[in-house]
């Protein structure tokens, strides 16, 4: 083996490593509000968005558009690059998740690339204007927008059923909601699988083991969809219980009228062409599903830190991606990158291990909020 | 200022998204009113069988939008 393809190799397994903390990340987009209401039992719901998210990977199969195109320079892109890119993806993906707070990861994927392209090719290799036009002004957007959208439905899905019995109603929206959270997951599936598919492609393209106009290798979309159902069926349980049970006390309708808005604002952007990150959006969903039901409680500080960690993610990202970039470059070819993806992947089991020491899982996902991530052990159900 | 924000794409999400998220649960919350019109569960008034029509017109309603929605995104 050579160190081309070693270096091909490295970057392929760190993508497929980054596309199911994507998976991982990402369940609670979907999944928070049917496992919080009990429309779904906790792992039925991981695993029917798990399916949902690796059918979605298949659907749409346009050449992946890879996420850093117009962002920097192509010209700047090397695998190094992309590498570094990554892990920096990857580094903000786990640590958010081990705080329980739901990030984007598109930005963390583009923040990671856009560091690493500073050291590499200098800043003059950055669009500045497309950062603001496709990350920063969609970021602000995305979450007014399901804001709005989720209030108002949630408004009138509360007025329209005032004489409907509560059994029924709770029963009609269970259905309601696992419907509509399916969508999302569906939807997940098509356009975040499909960034992965992108790296891996570009990469290929870079190495020249495919040539520059032919189509993604089916063996890369397999990968791809596989790698974020599997990760999505693992569940990031700390974010589904920030999202869930933190920011507002959810009940059935409010699950339904969010996950509405979710998928209804998803797909409208997709199909318009304007970058919305879907975390942000569901995030949104659920906090106007909280201000659209008179009195209900909504978290205002946890919403806070949420969106202090959103600023976040894109700074940091960054000096990831470009520590990562400066080591493997000082060490130099396939070996720096090669031991710096070691270190990165001890960083990352240290991480995962910290998590295991006080776990949230299926089982005390659904704990009553008491103002921390974890719940304390007698509390569980 | 619009060289940073597409206000096309802007006001047609926003539309699109207020019709669908809005709207359709809007449709369902009224298809379940017509059911419960129709079995009457709660014994106050005469059940109204009309009611199930009007709730499968609203579920008609909702599954349409929802395979539309995946349709014009998937053709994208």
């Amino acid at each position: 083996m050579d160190a081309n393809t070693l270096l091909l190799g490295v970057v392929v397994v760190t993508a497929l490593g980054f596309d199911f903390t994507n998976g991982f990340h990402d369940t609670a987009n979907a999944m928070a509000t049917s496992i919080a209401t009990g429309a779904l039992r906790p792992r039925v719901a991981v695993a029917l968005s798990a399916v949902l998210n690796f059918v979605g990977a298949f659907l749409s199969l346009k050449v992946a558009s890879t996420i850093a195109t117009g962002i920097v320079d192509s010209g700047a892109i090397t695998l190094t690059v992309v590498f570094a890119g990554l892990v920096g993806g990857l580094a903000w993906n786990l640590l958010t998740w081990y705080f329980g707070i739901p990030s984007s990861s598109s930005h963390a994927l583009i923040g990671g690339v856009v560091g690493a392209t500073v050291l590499a090719a200098g800043a003059s290799a950055v669009k500045g204007q497309a950062i603001v036009s496709k990350v920063l002004v969609p970021a602000v957007l995305a979450p007014i927008f399901a804001i709005g959208v989720a209030t108002i439905g949630t408004y009138l899905v509360y007025r329209i059923t005032r004489g409907v019995p509560d059994r029924m109603r709770a029963q009609g929206f269970r259905v309601g909601q696992i419907g509509s959270a399916s969508l999302v997951s569906l939807a997940h599936g098509t356009n975040d699988a499909q960034k992965t598919m992108g790296v891996i492609t570009l990469a290929l393209v870079a190495n020249h083991t495919i040539g520059g106009d032919a189509g993604t290798p089916f063996w890369v979309i397999l990968a791809c969809a596989v790698t974020i159902a599997l990760g999505t069926y693992i569940g990031g349980w700390r974010v589904i219980r920030t999202l869930g049970k933190g920011l507002t006390e959810i009940e059935t309708p409010q699950g339904f009228a969010a996950e509405g808005s979710s998928a209804a604002v998803i797909f409208a952007a997709s199909h318009f062409g304007l970058p919305l990150s879907t975390t942000h959006v569901c995030s949104g969903s659920i906090i106007g599903a909280g201000v659209g039901k008179r009195l209900a409680e909504v978290r205002w500080g946890l919403a806070g830190r949420m969106v202090t960690a959103w600023l976040l993610t894109l700074p940091a990202a960054a000096l990831v991606g470009a520590i990562t970039w400066k080591g493997a470059d000082l060490i130099g070819g396939a070996g720096g990158v090669t031991a710096v993806f070691a270190l990165a992947a001890v960083l990352a089991l240290g991480l995962f291990l910290a998590a295991r020491r006080e776990p949230v899982t299926h089982a005390n996902v659904n704990a009553d909020w008491t103002g921390k991530l974890v719940p304390a052990k007698e509390s569980v159900a | 200022m619009s060289q940073y924000v597409d206000f096309d794409a802007l006001w047609k999400v926003l539309v699109a998204a207020l019709l669908a998220g809005a709207g359709l649960v809007a449709v369902y919350a009224l298809g379940l009113v017509g059911l419960a019109a129709a079995r009457n569960e709660d014994g106050r008034s005469a059940a109204r069988p009309a009611g199930v029509v009007v709730a499968v017109v609203c579920f008609a309603l909702v599954l349409a939008g929802a395979f539309m929605g995946l349709y014009v995104m998937l053709a994208k």
